[in-house]
């Protein structure tokens, strides 16, 4: 398997986030998604809100999360995405994954602190 | 699983329907934005201030949607969807560089697709039989090497002591006739042994087959018929099993009906009968002996026996036969060969040269195209350019510029296969009969791929030197020069002019094939057969064996036939014989000359018999040599004689005298006689007229009658009223008695050459589309020069050339293309000719007579397509062409 790129990194960990806000949050669109991934990171994460849609249609393709369309607080019509019972389990495996690649870097990076 | 299909769905959806999900998402970014700006407003902007921060919270929208778009369909698919849009609306407006490009397209794939359903149908599908992989012809071999047939007492021994066959089978053909049922007809037989339809797994229709009981001598007389006769003459009736046909006056009992499929070994005749060997009046006497090689033998091998193992056991069989019975069978060897290759054997050569020349007319179409391509890519170099320069990778002009002859290919294709359905109709109706058609000669499935594949095989041919080229221009020189003449880079140019010469070269190769081959033709034709064809008329009568018992009864027929027809008007001049030179099979017999000197172990004479009435050679204008022909002598009770033809005196006699020495032999199964030789005859071309004269021995019907003859006559009556007369001398002798095979002299010889003739004309059809398309190749090259250089040559008009000068200069140019395509073409044409090799009669594979008219007549044709823009370029004027660009 080929090393994944920096983008692929990033574009990962947007997907991670959007997953589990919808694990937390249940039911949700595209703006409450953004707003919420903004909150959760404290606006250190400085993203086009735009760029959401990119990783809801990857999300979408892989079977992780459906969208239904629906009428938004402002009675636009809207489309609201939840997460599907296959996006759970690899919201999981991920968030092991990632768990463990950042005590890695935690423990390297504290390594490199003491000596 | 599920989900990864729900995903290709929805990528799938958006491809075909963009518009729609482009709707949606504009939909959903339109609600993101309307919620961000509530959000604004509610933190205190003003509305307008609002949303533009919304906007550019959010992002470009133009950009999300391309992403989107990008994200959600098939990109590939998408965009293959666009070229090919686009591709068509190119074509479209392009309308007549589209029209030729396909019409010459579908003239390659066309002619290319009927050839080769001949070749699949006839080469290529298998034997429609079951397993007919396995199905091999035995052979007894002479000592000389040629292939023969097995007696039926050998075939017995070879049943008996072979082990590498699962079944082996033995059959003959001809003809008997049917009584009893309406007219009297004459029906193809098939005289088998009972194994046959268990040799190639046939069923039946209705009844049964043969049961081995009904191959054993004595057995009563059954027979199968064909489906399509059972339906014909017998309506399709079921209640037929069981009851009985009269078959040359015999009765048989209809056993079953055989399906249509099963067509063996008359693999031609949809109608015909099985008969088991015994019942056969022919050949059921010839039984009992040894001699004779008349059977031919099928059988189906055990799978995966390697081939040595099967020589090995056929070698032990024939040597244990050599021991057994040395003389009919010391020096006979065995050998088998696979029966698919032994039914087309003498067809392949002359399918396989018209399948390769039917490929350089597709080649030289392919040409054609890619030329006017590279012309068209030239004009568009601008175009090209402006896409390049507006972000377009060299990958995606190449992809799109493939998209628009791969369009143009399936085009060209699709009107090719159209073309191909006509012609594999008139192709089937002119199929000369030697070519077997035992599967039927259609466009089927595996000959519609052919032809797909092909034609994009072709497109990518054609398409990919351009859309290289294409890419490949330099995008500066290209923007800077102006539109018509613009970018065509040396290399193109070089380019075309290599394809145009190609051509030539490639149209040279077909025309001198062509011409050999109708010069053959023409030498083939021009042949003395050595006796009469104008005016002569023949007529064929079969006398059933069980009326006609005697050999007395059968001269007596013959007798009285033609006491009958001397007495008509306009048939003075008629004869008896069989067989008949060109019209019926050779017999050909092993001979010995009485007091001659002995055969060495490799050596064997042999001669064609014919047995002649003694008009005969006067009716056929052959002429009597030496000696005295037959006359009222040579009597059924007469010392035994016989006439030689000069090619068997000059061949076995060599400096002897013939005349009054003996000769032996007999046609089986009456045992050899010796027969005194009274005089020589001319030569005669009895089997083909490109075969050299076959020595020939002649005996006086008199003494060698055969219950049926040949009528043979010469008379101005014409085919109508001998045709009439003929029928009705017979019925006035017996009104059971058919007549078949009426025919002029004129339409034996040219049925004799009807391979020939097809060969050469569909040959001669290919190479003129190859000269025409070479033609509008070399028109399209030096049009295209002329128009290039239009401002070249009004400078030079304005200098002062006259206007023979600038003729000349292009014609130049045409004359230098057509010299190198000769060039190349002379060598190319030499090595092809030689493929041709034993199709050629009369005529050397490297004749110069022909090479010089070719290449003349080559020469001649790209002045010709030179000299129209020629003549544009002495119009041009000086003022015009100055102004030109």
């Amino acid at each position: 398997m080929p090393a994944p790129t920096k983008s692929e990194i990033l574009q990962g960990t947007l997907d991670l986030m959007v997953l589990n806000t919808l694990t937390s949050m249940g039911s949700l669109h595209g703006y409450g998604i953004a707003r919420r991934i903004e909150q959760v990171s404290e606006q250190a994460l400085q993203i086009n809100q735009g760029t959401i849609y990119a990783s809801l249609v990857r999300l979408l393709h892989r079977g992780w999360i459906t969208a239904v369309w629906g009428v938004s607080e402002n009675n636009r019509k809207a489309r609201y995405y939840s997460i599907t019972k296959s996006g759970r389990k690899q919201l999981q495996a991920e968030a092991q994954n990632w768990q463990r690649i950042s005590s890695v870097i935690g423990r390297v990076l504290g390594a490199a602190a003491r000596s | 699983m599920f989900a990864t299909f729900k995903a290709l769905g929805s990528r799938i959806r958006t491809a075909v329907s963009p518009r729609q999900v482009d709707q949606d998402f504009h939909a959903e970014l339109d609600a993101h934005l309307d919620l961000l700006t509530h959000e604004n407003v509610r933190r205190g902007m003003t509305p307008e201030n609002a949303r533009r921060a919304a906007r550019i919270r959010l992002g470009g929208v133009t950009q999300l949607s391309e992403t989107n778009r990008e994200l959600r369909g098939l990109p590939l698919l998408e965009t293959l969807a666009q070229d090919l849009r686009f591709a068509v609306r190119m074509l479209r407006k392009n309308f007549g560089f589209t029209a030729v490009a396909v019409l010459t397209l579908a003239l390659g794939v066309g002619a290319n697709t009927a050839i080769f359903s001949v070749v699949y149908a006839t080469l290529l599908k298998p034997l429609p039989y079951s397993h007919s992989e396995q199905l091999y012809n035995v052979f007894q071999q002479t000592k000389e090497g040629a292939n023969t047939g097995w007696s039926y007492a050998n075939f017995e021994d070879l049943r008996r002591q072979s082990n590498v066959f699962t079944e082996l089978a033995a059959v003959q053909a001809h003809q008997l006739t049917l009584t009893g049922h309406g007219e009297p007809f004459v029906v193809n037989t098939s005289v088998a042994t009972a194994q046959i339809f268990s040799l190639f797994q046939v069923h039946s229709v209705v009844g049964r087959t043969f049961y081995p009981e009904d191959g054993k001598p004595g057995a009563a007389p059954v027979v199968v018929l064909s489906e399509n006769l059972w339906r014909g003459a017998f309506g399709g009736d079921p209640k037929i099993i069981g009851t009985s046909i009269n078959l040359d006056k015999q009765a048989f009992t209809v056993i079953g009906v055989a399906p249509s499929a099963f067509r063996f070994p008359q693999i031609a005749q949809a109608d015909q009968i099985w008969i088991p060997l015994p019942a056969d009046p022919l050949f059921g006497p010839w039984i009992p002996r040894r001699g004779g090689h008349w059977l031919q033998v099928i059988g189906r091998l055990k799978p995966e026996i390697p081939l040595p193992q099967i020589q090995a056991n056929l070698d032990a069989v024939t040597a244990q036969l050599a021991v057994q019975f040395p003389v009919e069978n010391s020096g006979w060897q065995a050998r088998v060969a696979p029966l698919q290759g032994v039914i087309v054997g003498n067809v392949r050569p002359a399918l396989l040269v018209l399948l390769g020349a039917v490929g350089l007319v597709l080649l030289i179409a392919c040409a054609n195209i890619a030329n006017l391509l590279l012309a068209r890519a030239t004009s568009r170099a601008r175009e090209i350019a402006v896409r390049a320069t507006l972000g377009a990778v060299r990958a995606r002009i190449v992809r799109q510029l493939l998209s628009e002859t791969a369009v143009l290919g399936l085009l060209g294709g699709i009107a090719g296969i159209a073309l191909a359905y006509g012609g594999v109709g008139s192709l089937a109706a002119i199929l000369p009969a030697n070519i077997p058609q035992f599967n039927p000669i259609r466009v089927d499935y595996f000959v519609l791929a052919f032809a797909l594949l092909l034609s994009l095989l072709a497109s990518a041919g054609f398409g990919l030197a351009p859309a290289l080229f294409a890419a490949k221009s330099d995008l500066q020189s290209s923007l800077r020069e102006g539109g018509g003449r613009a970018g065509e880079s040396g290399r193109s140019l070089r380019v075309r002019n290599i394809l145009a010469a190609g051509e030539m070269a490639l149209a040279m190769v077909l025309l001198v094939a062509a011409g050999l081959l109708l010069r053959s033709f023409n030498k083939l034709l021009d042949v003395n057969p050595g006796f009469n064809v104008q005016q002569m008329v023949k007529a064929e009568v079969a006398l059933p064996r069980t009326q006609y018992s005697t050999p007395q009864r059968w001269l007596g027929f013959s007798d009285e036939l033609l006491a009958r027809l001397h007495a008509e008007p306009g048939f003075r001049q008629s004869a008896v014989c069989i067989p008949a030179p060109l019209a019926d099979g050779r017999v050909n017999l092993a001979f010995t000359i009485v007091g001659g000197p002995p055969l060495s172990d490799a050596e064997s004479r042999t001669a064609n018999y014919v047995s002649v009435s003694q008009e005969y050679f006067r009716v056929m204008g052959i002429p009597l040599l030496s000696g005295r022909a037959f006359d009222q002598r040579d009597a059924m009770s007469s010392p035994p004689v016989a006439l030689v033809s000069k090619a068997l005196a000059g061949i076995y006699f060599r400096d002897q005298d013939p005349i009054g020495r003996e000769i032996s032999f007999g046609f089986p199964p009456n045992p050899p006689v010796a027969r005194q030789i009274i005089g020589i005859v001319g030569d005669v071309r009895d089997t083909s007229l490109g075969a050299n004269p076959s020595p020939m021995m002649y005996v006086p019907y008199a003494q060698a009658p055969f219950p049926g003859a040949v009528i043979v006559a010469k008379s101005a009556v014409g085919m109508p009223g001998f045709s009439s007369a003929i029928r009705r001398t017979i019925r006035s002798l017996d009104k059971d008695l058919p007549v078949t095979d009426i025919a002029e002299m004129t339409q034996i010889v040219d049925a004799s050459v009807s391979q020939e003739r097809f060969r050469t004309g569909l040959l001669a059809l290919f190479a003129v589309m190859a000269l025409v398309l070479a033609a509008t190749g070399i028109f399209g090259v030096i049009s295209y020069s002329v128009s290039r250089r239009t401002n070249e040559i009004g400078i030079r008009v304005a200098l002062g050339a006259s206007r023979p000068q600038i003729l000349a200069m292009v014609l130049r140019e045409t004359l230098t293309l057509a010299a190198i395509g000769l060039a190349f073409g002379i060598p190319a044409s030499l090595a092809a000719a030689r493929l041709l090799g034993h199709m050629l009669f009369g005529i050397s594979a490297s004749d110069p007579a022909t090479l010089a008219a070719v290449a003349l007549c080559l020469a001649a044709v790209a002045i010709a397509a030179g000299y129209i823009p020629a003549r544009r370029a002495i119009r041009i004027d000086p003022l015009v062409a100055l102004r030109h660009e």
